[in-house]
């Protein structure tokens, strides 16, 4: 009698359980679709993120530093106002070595006040003991093996198929592990919404067929930018990597940048 | 006749783990968000989230389509690489709703670019603009086609 009456209540479990299984992608619809009505996102028709690969590339030797990139990238992106930034300038000056020192160049001097945006004071150094100064432009390096993504402990942070190295900030927790990961310094918390915030490639406009706000402004043509899987023959990018020869930054971290730049010297990382 | 019997401890024992392995598949499907691995480990959702902004910069294609004799202009001259919002400023209302006027350019925006500075290329025109006149420069210059005076 006792073994029969358990066999009952045990098949009565299992039976329910079986019903709850079967239940579970009803259950994951019916959420979905109470998600789709609480969550709306307009988001721009037609973008398949696996049909592109953007590609960035930067010619230091056009930067004029006039720092109009930082500043619509900021206006671009709502970035709050102070020392945050998704893109940004650096000025490099190269002083002449101490006579009699050995030395090709004399200690390095890199700034970059208010990211370029208000122009660069002007150098405490007389011109003639410069032996080189030029600018140049910063943002995300869009590694093919993002160290910030591999860090991030809630998986907030991805690399989405187009190759843009983007933020959840749904699901980013403000831990800022990225923000110390990234060896570009391109991440930063962001003061408002406490979550990190980083170069989206403008996102919301190479989507709808635009260029980032950075490459749209700048004027000497420092910054290119298009999509390798779909780029005409005649385009700038085309000709800007078969004429130069590019490198990316700090290519000892195996990072594989996406961001090409033309134009460096040894001392910029 | 029964063949195999099992023993109730066994019994409660797989129950158990079948309503811990239940639960946890249960409370999976119901957390994880209906587009994780839509393109990867992630909320796919987020993409479109992210793009969903609304874009600040018209651009130049936007200004060409009323202003198309200044962007030809624009074209056959030295400042050719540069977009319009460079110096009129963000410019989408205007482009939204043309009686909202852009800012209006002045010498401060030639200068921002044009004073000279030793971190700056050598093929870029600079001056010093206490030596050179001051920031009137569209007195003599004019700013759609910068190699001409007027």
């Amino acid at each position: 009698m006792k073994t029969s009456s358990s066999r009952r209540s045990a098949l009565v479990k299992l039976g329910g359980l079986l019903a709850g299984v079967l239940a579970l992608p009803v259950a994951r619809q019916v959420k979905a679709a109470v998600q789709q009505v609480l969550v709306t996102t307009p988001a721009p028709n037609g973008y398949d993120p696996t049909q592109h690969k953007w590609l960035m590339c930067v010619d230091a030797n056009k930067c004029i530093g006039c720092g109009l990139c930082a500043e619509s990238c900021k206006r671009e992106n709502g970035v709050p106002e102070g020392p945050y930034f998704r893109t940004w300038i650096e000025r490099y000056v190269i002083p002449k070595p101490a006579p009699g020192s050995g030395q090709t160049r004399g200690e390095v001097q890199v700034d970059s006040p208010d990211g370029g945006i208000h122009g660069f004071p002007e150098l405490s150094l007389p011109k003639d003991q410069i032996e080189f100064s030029f600018f140049v432009p910063k943002l995300c390096n869009l590694c093919a093996n993002p160290p910030c993504v591999q860090v991030c402990p809630v998986g907030a942070t991805f690399r989405a198929p187009d190759g843009a190295v983007l933020i959840d900030p749904k699901y980013c927790i403000g831990c800022a592990f990225c923000v110390q990961a990234c060896p570009y310094g391109s991440r930063f918390l962001n003061p408002v919404t406490k979550t990190a915030e980083k170069c989206t490639l403008c996102y919301h406009r190479i989507t709808r067929g635009l260029k980032p706000a950075c490459v749209e402004i700048c004027p000497a043509e420092a910054r290119l930018f298009g999509d390798m899987n779909h780029l005409p023959a005649d385009d700038p990018l085309q000709k800007f990597y078969e004429k130069n020869r590019v490198e990316v930054l700090k290519p000892h971290l195996g990072t594989e940048p996406r961001v090409l730049y033309a134009g460096l010297d040894k001392e910029v990382r | 006749m029964r063949l195999f019997k099992l023993p109730p401890q066994i019994l409660r024992l797989v129950l158990l783990t079948l309503a811990i392995v239940g639960s946890y598949l249960a409370a999976r499907a119901m957390l994880t968000p209906p587009s994780f691995g839509q393109y990867g480990w992630y909320r796919g959702a987020a993409l479109g989230e992210i793009a969903a902004r609304t874009p600040v910069l018209a651009g130049k294609k936007a200004c060409d389509e009323c202003h198309s004799d200044i962007l030809h202009k624009l074209a056959g001259d030295a400042h050719k690489t540069l977009s319009c919002e460079a110096c009129h400023g963000v410019s989408r209302d205007h482009a939204n709703n043309p009686d909202i006027l852009p800012v209006k350019a002045t010498g401060s925006y030639c200068i921002r670019c044009h004073e000279a500075n030793p971190s700056r290329p050598a093929w870029l025109k600079q001056i010093e603009v206490k030596k050179h006149y001051s920031e009137k420069c569209v007195e003599c210059h004019l700013p759609h086609q910068p190699t001409q005076t007027q």
